[in-house]
């Protein structure tokens, strides 16, 4: 396993080398381990533990660790455990400070003196509160200190959640601020979001109110839960609806949540028309322990016999949960949901109605653009879309329209969009938060939308002119399969003359490649001749864009399984995004990589100082490697398994890579040569015992199936290249090409093979 | 005139888990280069009286590739002019090692030797990196040598060692070696090794276990087999050193000798059933150094296997009480080039403080052999 992290790529943009989080509970833990994540050192300071002074810093790191917070264990060597009575003077190293301890307003300020005590000049402090002010917690502060400031508000869990809300204040050092952005994106891979000075900032504010304001009308409409949940789920949002988020969350925690929110609104807020800590409901809840899944039981709950039961709202009691069915436009359509009225459809649109006007009214007091308050709604409580972008799907016109039907006072806001013909054009808005139009190229985003000119395109995929010769091959297949339409536009783009650089692309943020068709793969396999084909295309195609005379460059967002590895296996470089899936799963299947892609792998074990060498060596490794058909749960555990090289960049934030995969082509072209020509010394049949020796023991001991077996048989045989094999005659790459077809047309034969992939595309 | 060649010296590193423990960072030669040093430093041996470091190694490639038995001379700081040898009998190196030192010395090609081994399993994998056994075996001749673990298995089987008798011989030995970790009775063999995280003077591997979790544990290589990792050697990291001398020697260096070598065997057997080799060998000993087993007051046994070594027990009749009363390999661990060596060392020591006249040190190994050495008190 490795113990040392590469840095994320462009992490020394963000001015941040190391960095340092005080507070290690689940928030504070997650931050750290996200830094990690990065490659970036970081100390997790807590209060010391009665028995060891570092032991509840040690506990939070053990809980990430447990949590899946650590993208690989390794990442976890880079957070120093520390306490905050021995350990502070740490803080001069650190470039930004996270507070994440827990939310009370004089130990807070407490640490912020000791902090000031201790930081080095300039380093970016920032708080990861949720409830409180930045001008309340800096006030009286030295100005020294409030010029570093910033709240920085992060979503939990830390890994997954994409928000990071950031509030500078008007003291704030623009440096400060800035580093902050970079590296909550750069590092810690999350899409920022400035945000106003506000209680709840952008997400938390409109978020609660829309839960709060929609379990208060399903009860006062006499909605039951189910059905609130269904109609609340055709806005877009997670399955889970509202009620079902609230069981999630945790029905006890409304009084603190909610009820401190609502607390720090002013009295003219329209929160206070649903103050649902406030509510008969949750006193209900809250008094008969409710607490939703923590406890068990909350709006939902299982039944002793298993059966799912919903809770009666007016009752009291839990009955057998009836499935809501037959909504209209099939429960996705809110427009035809709204339109069909009746009880339900007059439910969804007082939701709207009220997402709209709240939204609306308190847009300019919480956020300085329209995007933003999108954005971090959608990605602080996993909405499809923010609330202006459902109003916009609605129809803002339709929208104000029905409001001045019911005689409602209609906000500017939506007034303007309404003239405007809606929120935005396509990523660009068309007003601002006063609703004033506003011009094409003031837009935020508008510059980036420029389509790119097309160079040459086929069903499955298109070139795209990247400017000064640099091509991106976008691979536009259903989950980047690989059909032979994007064989077809490879083979186009490597006839070409006239390219500097490549590269491989995905088409959509859900995958580059997730490899071949298993449908086609089976029918060919029914004929040997057309299966060998397939695979010789697959293998002479990924042969020639290694040994193409530009650099190839394979961005990887989603997943990179099977081919779709195999063909970042042949590029120069790999830039993924850390949370990528790349794999060979092959061997699960009964098969193995046969484009190639044992033959790479084998190369690059062959590298001194990847391990064990020698022939035997790396038949044994390439086995070991193979055999389980590693998946990779993130991009440095990727690199752990040999997918990735320590040349590849590992990128944090998703829309990033492909922007770095282009700059690295492009500084690769500049001084390019091909690689040469390889030969492989491998084992022969010598090898084979030696590398069946791990497979034979674990099959002996029950650990593995037969037909696992047989796979590392066949695995065995290409690398240590087959009956034939000899050490002192190295093999050419074509001939390796010619075991890995031979091994995947002997093992598409066997009926096991068959059968499994049969049952994945079952699944 | 006959020489007689005599045990007088021995010591070896702590022993600790391969891979997860404290000397999983250090390299096999600095391992026996430790032993070495602090073998002198107890004696007062001087090194240029040392003629030949012969050493153990059970797989010489990688770090223990480039004869280890050098290039560990070097880094002990011996003269140049002390040679060195590698000696390969996979888990019985190091007591061949003892042997070929001491029939060096009764040939009269020199007077004291410097005899040992050592085993870094973290460092180089148990079969070597590269493993190509003759293309012409079939699977199961290849399993016979390279997984030890159903060998042991069969034994099992073939001698009628159950998993209980298993699990019982294993918790004895576990209960032996913490017993003299406590007493301090392994301290009197443990030069400490300097880690990155300090010295280290204290075996690594002796765990308290309970007859319940011995028995809860899953058979690690055969389904529904009997040999678990609990009666098994785990993977150790591990060197052992030994001074094999004349009584001249002894005399001018002022050395005290713990035991005079009086016999030697090694003998083969099926490579199936390697963990039986004992019995042979030691019968071969026996029979050489004109004694038998009631003779012996000292038996230090390996334990690869529970399995193995209770079924040679029992061939052997050896009562239990004499059997590794320190703790055997099950407790203590078995980095393979060094354990001969301790064998032979520890029961050298234990004729001196147990007061007995005779003592048998024997081991099976891979691949089908026994060896075994006889020492008599001096």
């Amino acid at each position: 396993m490795r113990t040392d992290m590469k840095a994320a790529f462009g992490s020394q943009d963000t001015g941040v080398r190391r960095a340092a989080v005080i507070g290690a509970g689940s928030m504070g833990g997650g931050i750290a381990a996200q830094f990690a994540n990065a490659g970036i050192p970081v100390d997790l300071l807590d209060i010391p533990g009665s028995d060891s002074r570092n032991g509840p810093a040690e506990a939070g790191i053990a809980r990430q660790l447990k949590s899946g917070g650590f993208m690989a264990p390794e990442a976890a060597a880079l957070v120093r455990p520390g306490n905050v009575e021995d350990d502070l003077p740490r803080l001069a190293e650190a470039d930004w400070i996270v507070e994440a301890i827990i939310e009370d307003f004089d130990l807070k300020r407490d640490l912020y003196r000791q902090i000031e005590a201790h930081r080095k000049p300039g380093s970016t402090v920032s708080s990861n509160t949720s409830t409180l002010l930045r001008r309340d917690l800096v006030a009286g502060l030295p100005e020294s200190f409030a010029r570093d400031y910033v709240i920085s508000h992060f979503f939990n869990p830390p890994r997954q959640m994409q928000l990071l809300e950031v509030v500078a204040g008007a003291d704030t050092a623009k440096e400060s601020a800035t580093r902050a952005w970079r590296a909550g994106r750069g590092l810690l891979g999350k899409t920022v979001v400035e945000c106003r000075d506000t209680p709840g900032f952008i997400a938390n504010r409109i978020g609660c109110y829309w839960i709060a304001m929609a379990v208060l009308e399903a009860a006062e409409q006499g909605l039951s839960v189910e059905e609130a949940d269904a109609v609340i789920a055709a806005f877009g949002v997670p399955r889970t609806g509202v009620f079902g988020l609230l069981d999630l969350i945790g029905i006890d925690l409304i009084p603190l949540v909610w009820g401190s929110l609502i607390r720090s609104l002013p009295a003219g807020d329209g929160a206070h028309a649903y103050d649902l800590a406030g509510s008969e409901l949750s006193a209900k809840m809250q008094a008969a322990g409710r607490f939703g899944r923590k406890s068990g039981a909350g709006f939902y709950r299982k039944a002793e016999d298993g059966s799912r039961e919903a809770l009666d709202l007016a009752s009291f009691e839990y009955r057998p949960r009836r499935e809501v069915a037959d909504l209209p436009g099939g429960g996705r359509d809110l427009a035809a949901l709204i339109a069909a009225g009746g009880p339900l459809g007059d439910y969804a649109w007082s939701v709207l109605r009220n997402l709209a006007l709240y939204t609306a009214l308190v847009a300019g007091e919480i956020a300085h653009d329209l995007p933003a308050v999108d954005t971090a709604v959608a990605l602080g409580y996993g909405w499809r879309e923010g609330p202006f972008r459902q109003i916009d799907r609605v129809g803002a016109g339709e929208v104000v329209a029905r409001l001045r039907s019911e005689g409602r006072e209609v906000p500017k806001l939506l007034e303007g969009a309404a003239q405007a013909g809606g929120f935005y054009d396509g990523t660009a808005p068309r007003i601002d938060l006063s609703g004033a139009p506003l011009a094409a190229d003031d837009a935020p985003g508008a510059a980036a939308e420029a389509a790119p000119r097309i160079l040459a395109e086929t069903p499955g995929g298109r070139l795209e002119d990247g400017g000064e010769g640099l091509g991106i091959l976008r691979i536009t297949t259903k989950m980047g399969t690989f059909a032979p339409e994007v064989f077809d536009l490879f083979e186009a783009v490597l006839a070409r003359g006239d390219l500097k650089a490549l590269v491989i692309a995905p088409g959509s943020p859900r995958a580059l490649s997730a490899g071949a068709d298993l449908s086609r793969f089976l029918e060919l396999a029914e004929t040997p001749e057309r299966l060998e084909a397939f695979l010789a295309r697959g293998q002479s195609v990924f042969s020639a864009l290694r040994r193409a005379p530009f650099p190839v460059v394979a961005a990887v967002r989603g997943l990179a399984l099977g081919g779709g590895c195999e063909v970042t296996l042949h590029a120069d470089r790999v830039v993924a995004h850390a949370e990528a899936r790349i794999g060979l799963p092959e061997t699960q299947l009964g098969i193995l990589p046969g484009w190639g892609g044992c033959t790479r792998l084998l190369a690059r074990l062959a590298t001194p100082g990847s391990g064990p060498q020698g022939p035997g060596a790396l038949a044994a490794r390439l086995v070991e490697t193979l055999l389980p058909g590693p998946v990779a749960r993130s991009a440095v555990e990727a690199r752990g398994l040999g997918l990735l090289r320590e040349a590849d960049e590992i990128v944090m934030h998703a829309d990033d890579v492909e922007p770095a995969a282009c700059a690295i082509a492009r500084a690769l072209a500049r001084d390019y040569s091909a690689p040469e020509e390889e030969l492989f010394t491998l084992a022969g049949p010598s090898g084979l015992a030696g590398a069946l020796a791990g497979a034979r023991a674990a099959r002996q001991a029950g650990r593995i199936e037969p037909a696992a077996l047989r796979v590392a048989e066949d695995l065995a045989e290409v690398v240590t290249g087959g009956p034939e094999g000899d050490p002192s005659r190295p093999l050419s790459e074509a001939e390796m090409h010619a075991l890995e077809r031979a091994a995947v047309l002997r093992m598409a034969a066997r009926p096991e093979t068959r059968a499994a992939m049969q049952a994945t595309l079952k699944r | 005139m006959t020489r007689t060649a005599y045990i007088a010296g021995y010591t070896r590193t702590p022993f600790t888990f391969a891979r997860k423990g404290a000397l999983a960072g250090t390299r096999p030669d600095h391992l026996g280069a430790a032993a070495i040093r602090g073998l002198l430093a107890q004696t007062g041996l001087a090194p240029d009286a040392v003629e030949d470091v012969v050493w153990g190694c059970a797989f010489p490639e990688g770090e223990q590739g480039l004869n280890i038995g050098r290039v560990t001379g070097l880094l002990a700081g011996l003269p140049e002019t002390v040679a060195g040898a590698t000696v390969n009998r996979w888990c019985g190196s190091s007591i061949q090692a003892v042997q070929m030192a001491a029939g060096m010395l009764m040939m009269n090609a020199g007077d004291c030797f410097i005899a040992g081994g050592a085993e870094s399993m973290s460092r180089v994998p148990m079969m070597g990196f590269n493993v190509l056994p003759p293309p012409e075996w079939e699977a199961e001749a290849v399993s016979d040598f390279v997984n030890v673990g159903l060998t042991a298995e069969r034994v099992a089987r073939d001698y009628g060692v159950d998993r209980a008798a298993q699990d019982a011989f294993a918790y004895a030995s576990q209960q032996k070696a913490l017993a003299a970790q406590a007493d301090g009775r392994l301290a009197a063999e443990i030069t400490p090794v300097e880690t990155a995280a300090g010295p280290l003077d204290r075996d690594g591997c002796p765990r308290q276990t309970t007859p319940e979790k011995l028995a809860d544990l899953a058979p690690a290589f055969l389904e529904g087999g009997s040999v678990t990792a609990g009666s098994s050697s785990p993977m150790t990291d591990g060197a052992t050193a030994l001074i094999v001398c004349t009584e001249e020697v002894l005399e001018r260096h002022g050395l005290t000798p713990l035991a005079r070598i009086a016999g030697f065997g090694v003998s083969g057997c099926a490579p199936g059933i390697m963990g039986m080799g004992p019995v042979e060998s030691s019968k071969k000993a026996l029979s050489r150094a004109g004694l038998g087993i009631a003779d012996i007051d000292i038996v230090e046994m390996n334990e690869a296997f529970a399995a193995q070594a209770e079924a040679c027990r029992r061939a052997l009749e050896i009562p239990e009480e004499k059997l590794n009363i320190d703790g055997g390999a099950i407790a203590l661990g078995h980095p393979l080039g060094a354990t001969g060596g301790r064998l032979v060392g520890k029961a050298a020591q234990l004729l001196k403080r147990e007061g007995g006249r005779h003592a048998l040190a024997t081991q099976c190994i891979g691949g089908g052999m026994g060896i075994a050495m006889v020492l008599e008190a001096a």
